[in-house]
């Protein structure tokens, strides 16, 4: 007994001095700029969180390689927030009192955002998010303008619904929502938007996920007989209840999220079934040369093409925009960089699509950076406002039918 | 690296509340609650609506412990017939449960939005790093007083006859106990502190959302307890600091083994928390710090 309890304290022991002999391991490099890279690497954000997290590195690579911000190199300290609040607030706190980051990159979750936003606050840096929660833009959340999302807020994405209903001439929308934040924010910022136009809802669910059959709360929308139904989904919900709609029989028509109504809705489903839906999606850049490079990047790091992870590309615009907010304030004091956030993103200056462009043309002048996930101007709430695109799924391809601007 | 460590310990104070929540349930009387993070939900929402309606910080805990008592009631007396398996069942549905009805009640729980804002005792007036330094006094406080009190409990009579329940169910009733009345007191003492625990969570967070309550928190807590040992309030409070010092311990490892990209280790890091549990089971399974069976005094 008494034997394995020395043992044990002998373990112990080694166990404390663990975290003294790493110490030296991360030893502070001084003169170099700290951020830290704070993704959903596992849980369920897993698919796109290792993808986030190398754009980051390899943005800051490209702003190292270009001479750094402010004659500084950036260094990026990675953690993972596995999709849960309570673990990514204690690897959040690691990074900002361990690493000292300077900003914190890459939230996904919007429940990860609101819990890791307390501490960025009070430790006075930035935190920059993929999540869509209305809450994130005003306070306490974002109480000291030190939070930028770059994901259209899910109320935006409502607005925008909203505006193509009136345009295809609806009158008896109703609304499908899957139950978590992104998925309610979609339908309560549309039911907003249209009773602001002074229509009417006719009916309204919000469904559990996991479901295998979600026909009651079909037969429900549709006893109401709507001709349209305004979705806030995911692809695999939105697949069994439009396979249910289908097999009811009872003509309507839809409006989707992009991130539901793809190209997998459509090859899970076959032609007939998607024929006329109606899908919104934020316009990305795709265009813009900023892309381009993104692009060329998530194909070195991922082996697959940059379309296929969106949050990468917000991650990559995050490192970026940051870069030149220090180099357009000359310092890496962050209450200074802040300030230069919306100069450097936002319209008036040379249009710049990547660090070391925007590096060059800071000498001469204002700029603004033309992101890869976006055009990226942000609001007085730090958020990103895209145009919407309409597309309209005709024969099995997803035709984009006009943009709208809200 | 201070403050982190000060920030670590709170989490691993709360942790520990629950490991003796959970210890006195199930190493006592033999009761298997995988619905922990339930009580722990509703001391949280609890505390943090009661406060969020302008009744001062300790109200909200006290509110929270009662809320935690009460649910522990409706649950032993909803379940008398039920043990083992099914009891187990039981209350990780009923974990499940809280966590939907916060999830859907968007008029009292704001939904999966979450509620944050959450006062934060005496942050004012003590500044950022002053209000942690107070806050893990005042859990590793409570984390003592608690762990007094049922270690009394452990070893007082009422302690022997609810590790007699343990064991013998029928025979501790033929003995002349009143096996539901233990049952039904230790569940709503057990519930009430699991609930404190939360309330003592969502103070300190500022911001609580059905997110924070998977039932992945139930199971490092059991495997808190497993690892100290099952039985011994000691063994579940050591359990917990050691879990969350090993989860944070793990978020180094990756400057001593720098071929692995940080993506391929947060994946590592989980297997590495089940090959812990696994070596711990293998080699000292009664825990590191194994029950305690003293011989009862003579009278």
């Amino acid at each position: 007994m008494n034997r394995t309890r020395r043992e044990f304290l002998a373990g112990t022991a080694g166990a404390m001095a663990l975290p003294l002999l790493t110490g030296s391991g991360f030893a502070q490099s001084e003169g170099t700029l700290r951020i830290g890279a704070l993704n959903p690497v596992t849980g369920a954000g897993g698919p796109y969180g290792e993808g986030m997290q190398k754009m980051i590195l390899a943005a800051a690579d490209a702003v190292n390689a270009a001479g750094g911000a402010a004659g500084r190199k950036i260094e990026i300290f990675a953690e993972d927030t596995q999709t849960d609040p309570q673990a990514a607030v204690l690897a959040a706190k690691k990074l900002i009192e361990v690493n000292k980051v300077q900003a914190v990159l890459g939230t996904w979750s919007s429940g990860v955002s609101l819990a890791v936003v307390p501490l960025t606050n009070d430790a006075g840096i930035m935190l920059m998010n993929t999540s869509g929660a209305p809450a994130l833009s005003v306070p306490p959340a974002n109480e000291k303008g030190l939070s930028y999302r770059f994901q259209a807020t899910n109320d935006r994405f409502g607005r925008a619904f909203a505006e193509i209903a009136e345009k295809e001439g609806f009158k008896r929308p109703a609304t499908m929502a899957f139950n978590n934040a992104s998925g309610i924010g979609n339908t309560e910022g549309f039911k907003k938007a249209w009773e602001a136009k002074g229509g009417e809802i006719v009916s309204s669910v919000v469904y559990e996920p996991k479901q295998t059959s979600y026909s009651s709360e079909l037969m429900q929308i549709l006893a109401a007989q709507p001709d349209v139904i305004v979705m806030g989904s995911y692809v695999g919900d939105t697949t069994i209840i439009l396979r249910e709609w289908y097999q009811a029989g009872q003509p309507a028509k839809w409006i989707i999220p992009g991130w539901a109504a793809n190209s997998d809705l459509v090859a899970a489903l076959g032609p007939d079934v998607v024929e006329g839906i109606i899908s919104v999606d934020s316009v990305s850049n795709e265009e813009a040369a900023a892309y381009t490079e993104y692009d060329k990047a998530y194909q070195a790091a991922m082996g697959k093409p940059g379309s296929d992870n969106v949050y990468a590309a917000m991650t990559w615009d995050m490192m970026t925009v940051l870069a030149l907010a220090v180099e357009a304030a000359g310092t890496t004091d962050m209450a200074k960089v802040n300030e230069k956030m919306h100069d450097v993103a936002n319209p008036d200056g040379t249009t710049v699509s990547s660090f070391a462009e925007g590096k060059e043309a800071l000498k001469s002048g204002p700029i603004n950076y033309e992101g890869a996930s976006s055009v990226l101007d942000f609001d007085a709430y730090g958020d990103v406002t895209p145009d919407f695109s309409a597309s309209v799924i005709e024969d099995g391809k997803i035709n984009r039918h006009y943009v709208v601007k809200i | 690296m201070l403050a982190y460590l000060i920030f670590a310990l709170t989490i691993g104070g709360i942790y520990a509340l629950l490991a003796l929540s959970l210890n006195l349930i199930w190493g006592g009387i033999g009761l298997v609650n995988l619905g922990l993070v339930g009580f722990f939900a509703l001391g949280a929402y609890a505390s943090a609506l009661l406060t969020g309606a302008g009744l001062p910080v300790l109200f909200g805990w006290g509110g929270a412990i009662i809320v935690g008592a009460i649910a522990g009631l409706i649950v032993t007396l909803a379940t008398t017939r039920l043990r083992d398996d099914y009891l187990a069942i039981v209350t990780l549905g009923l974990a499940e449960v809280i966590r939907l009805v916060a999830l859907n009640e968007r008029w009292l729980t704001n939904g999966s939005d979450g509620i944050s804002g959450i006062q934060a005792p005496l942050k004012s007036a003590l500044g950022n790093q002053g209000f942690n330094i107070f806050y893990l006094v005042l859990v590793s406080a409570v984390v003592l007083v608690v762990w007094l009190v049922l270690r009394r409990l452990d070893r007082s009579p009422y302690g022997r006859a609810m590790k007699a329940i343990r064991e013998d169910q029928e025979l501790a009733g033929f003995a002349g106990k009143n096996v539901l009345g233990f049952k039904v007191q230790a569940f709503a003492v057990s519930a009430a502190i699991a609930g404190l625990a939360g309330a003592l969570y969502a103070h300190f967070q500022s911001y609580v959302s059905p997110d924070h309550f998977q039932p992945l928190i139930t199971i490092y807590i059991f495997l808190a307890v497993a690892a100290g040992g099952v039985g011994r309030p000691a063994g579940g409070v050591l359990g917990a600091y050691v879990v969350v010092f090993f989860l944070e311990l793990t978020r180094f490892l990756p400057d001593l083994v720098p071929a692995l990209a940080p993506a391929q280790f947060a994946a590592c890091r989980e297997i590495l928390v089940g090959v812990a549990l696994i070596l711990v089971l293998r080699f000292r399974p009664q825990g590191l710090l194994p029950e305690q069976i003293l011989p009862a005094p003579k009278s």
